[in-house]
């Protein structure tokens, strides 16, 4: 937009800064001032963000919604590099299910992201060597094996919520999470839907009940496909 | 009057507020584009009315929520026990009912929720209460031949037994995710009402894959795609709102899956599919009712 000098400063001087105005020149002033100490990261003098800081989860329900988002950016991820580059052995019907699966992770990723807003912890990238890509089978041993840790991650979180709000809008998630899982175990092995290893069957007392794990030991499995260690200490146990 | 405060107040009193409020999104959907003073109009009605259940509500305990898991348990459990020809006196079921390859399935999950049973009834005891009795069940809904059924051939013909199965899990998941609110203020039995809910999930999957290994047009999640196992005027409570796009965080914000940016990045036609909704124990009881006599 074009406007001359002299009706800029007529304009500027006409009227007293309003505090919205002041506010956004003070936000301009604090943007400058980072950009500033961002030149000064370069020398060493200031210490740079680890990347284990920008991924503190942080506390209470939003910490819980933070490690809900670090789970479903890990399936999403993963489904993301299946379908882009799926085992040459995988049928097409089975394709398509791993393309809604991939689909119903991204939503709920960016479910989470919206929800968290700016406490949202940043993408994470995530290392899938572990796993063999490359066949069917090894497609299906990583999907059991991330599908069986989200219901297990949901199962013992639930808990820990403090707002009902959440409470229920993860239990939502976790039984698409449990159809998920009960899926591809059947297509790896059939009718391994529920098998013992998820579902107790061992004459205890919980027999019958699905697996729940604690989000420490969620994400020590978590951890494994990252190049960071991320911490469960500031949530809620 | 600050309403958000109101509301947060609330729903300290009766967690499950906010999620009846969701469900009234039509009241609330328009108020964005009324005028202030309509709005403030309308605000008071639509809490109102999301409010006054929750009055009669108050007398519902953690023990109504596991009677009630547990009747759906007893239901769940006689029926597979009943295609399997383990209930005493009830008519059995033809030979070669199970074709070859499913009946390992079915004894899996009806050993499940035999392990449900027995687990809710050793909690109610526990938390000092009485089990509820175990109900007459008829399968085909036609209450002892009193009235015409809905399932004449439900332990005759193995695809309405598998309609009817579906129908059930996919019930029993609903019914649990709409009392684990009752539930938040005992942590441990939160947690295993949540395991049992994701059994139930696992056991919904796994029909509806032996329903499509048959013919049947039917994904794994509920999905608008599938085609239809409701019967009208009985069973459409079982699906009734799984279609809901918009999901609601706290302070009742909705989630704009169907605006930019997200609908750039989700694929808003799968939105209903990744997210299972929950029933009420009103809604619940009486899908039971209908097998029940």
């Amino acid at each position: 937009m074009h406007m001359n000098s002299t009706s800029f400063t007529r304009l500027f001087s006409a009227r007293p800064v309003r505090r919205r105005t002041f506010f956004r020149v003070a936000g301009a002033t604090a943007a400058s001032s980072a950009l500033v100490f961002a030149g000064c990261a370069k020398d060493d003098e200031t210490p740079e963000v680890t990347p284990e800081q920008a991924f503190t989860l942080g506390t209470g329900d939003t910490g819980l919604l933070n490690y809900a988002y670090l789970l479903e950016q890990l399936e999403a991820a993963f489904y993301d590099k299946v379908v882009a580059a799926p085992p040459a052995d995988m049928p097409a019907t089975e394709l398509a299910y791993f393309t809604d699966m991939r689909d119903h992770e991204v939503i709920h990723r960016e479910f989470f992201k919206f929800a968290l807003g700016t406490s949202a912890i940043g993408t994470a990238t995530f290392n899938f060597s572990s796993f063999t890509l490359t066949t069917r089978a090894g497609v299906l041993t990583a999907a059991q094996t991330l599908e069986d840790l989200g219901v297990a991650a949901y199962n013992g979180a639930g808990k820990l919520f403090a707002d009902p709000v959440y409470l229920g809008l993860a239990g939502k998630i976790a039984s698409v999470e449990a159809r998920h899982a009960a899926l591809v175990r059947d297509l790896l092995l059939p009718n391994s839907f529920a098998a013992a290893e998820v579902v107790a069957n061992t004459g205890g007392e919980f027999d019958g009940l699905d697996a729940a794990k604690t989000p420490v030991q969620v994400l020590a499995v978590v951890n494994t496909f990252l190049n960071i260690t991320i911490s469960a200490a500031s949530l809620p146990s | 009057m600050n309403i958000l405060k109101l509301l947060a107040d609330l729903a300290e009193v009766d967690p499950t507020l906010y999620a009846r409020l969701s469900s009234r999104r039509a009241v609330f959907a328009p108020l964005s584009q009324l005028g202030r003073t309509a709005a403030l109009a309308a605000l008071p009605l639509a809490v109102g009315t999301a409010i006054m259940p929750a009055q009669a509500r108050d007398i519902r305990t953690i023990l109504d929520s596991l009677n009630l898991a547990l009747t759906l348990e007893y239901l769940e459990s006689e029926f597979y026990a009943r295609a399997l020809g383990l209930v005493a006196g009830a008519p059995g079921v033809p030979t070669n009912f199970f074709p070859t390859g499913t009946r390992l399935a079915i004894e899996t999950i009806y050993r499940h929720e035999q392990q449900h049973v027995r687990f809710l009834e050793r909690i109610i005891v526990a938390s000092g209460g009485t089990p509820p009795a175990k109900p007459r069940f008829d399968f085909t809904g036609s209450k002892n031949s009193t009235q015409p059924a809905v399932f004449a051939d439900v332990f005759t013909n193995f695809d309405t037994f598998l309609q009817v199965a579906q129908t059930l899990e996919d019930a029993g998941v609903r019914a649990y995710k709409g009392q684990a609110g009752f539930l938040q203020t005992d942590n441990s039995l939160l947690e295993a009402a949540l395991r049992i809910h994701s059994v139930e999930a696992r056991h919904a999957s796994h029909i509806r894959s032996m329903r499509r290994a048959r013919g049947a047009n039917v994904k794994n999640w509920v999905s608008a795609s599938d085609t239809s196992v409701a019967v009208p005027g009985k069973t459409d409570a079982v699906y009734a709102g799984e279609e809901l796009v918009n999901q609601f965080i706290a302070g009742l914000r909705q989630v704009p899956f169907d605006q930019a940016p997200l609908n750039t990045v989700v694929t808003v036609a799968k939105v209903a599919e990744a997210f299972d909704e929950p029933i009420s124990a009103t809604t619940a009881a009486a899908l039971v009712g209908l097998f029940t006599y």
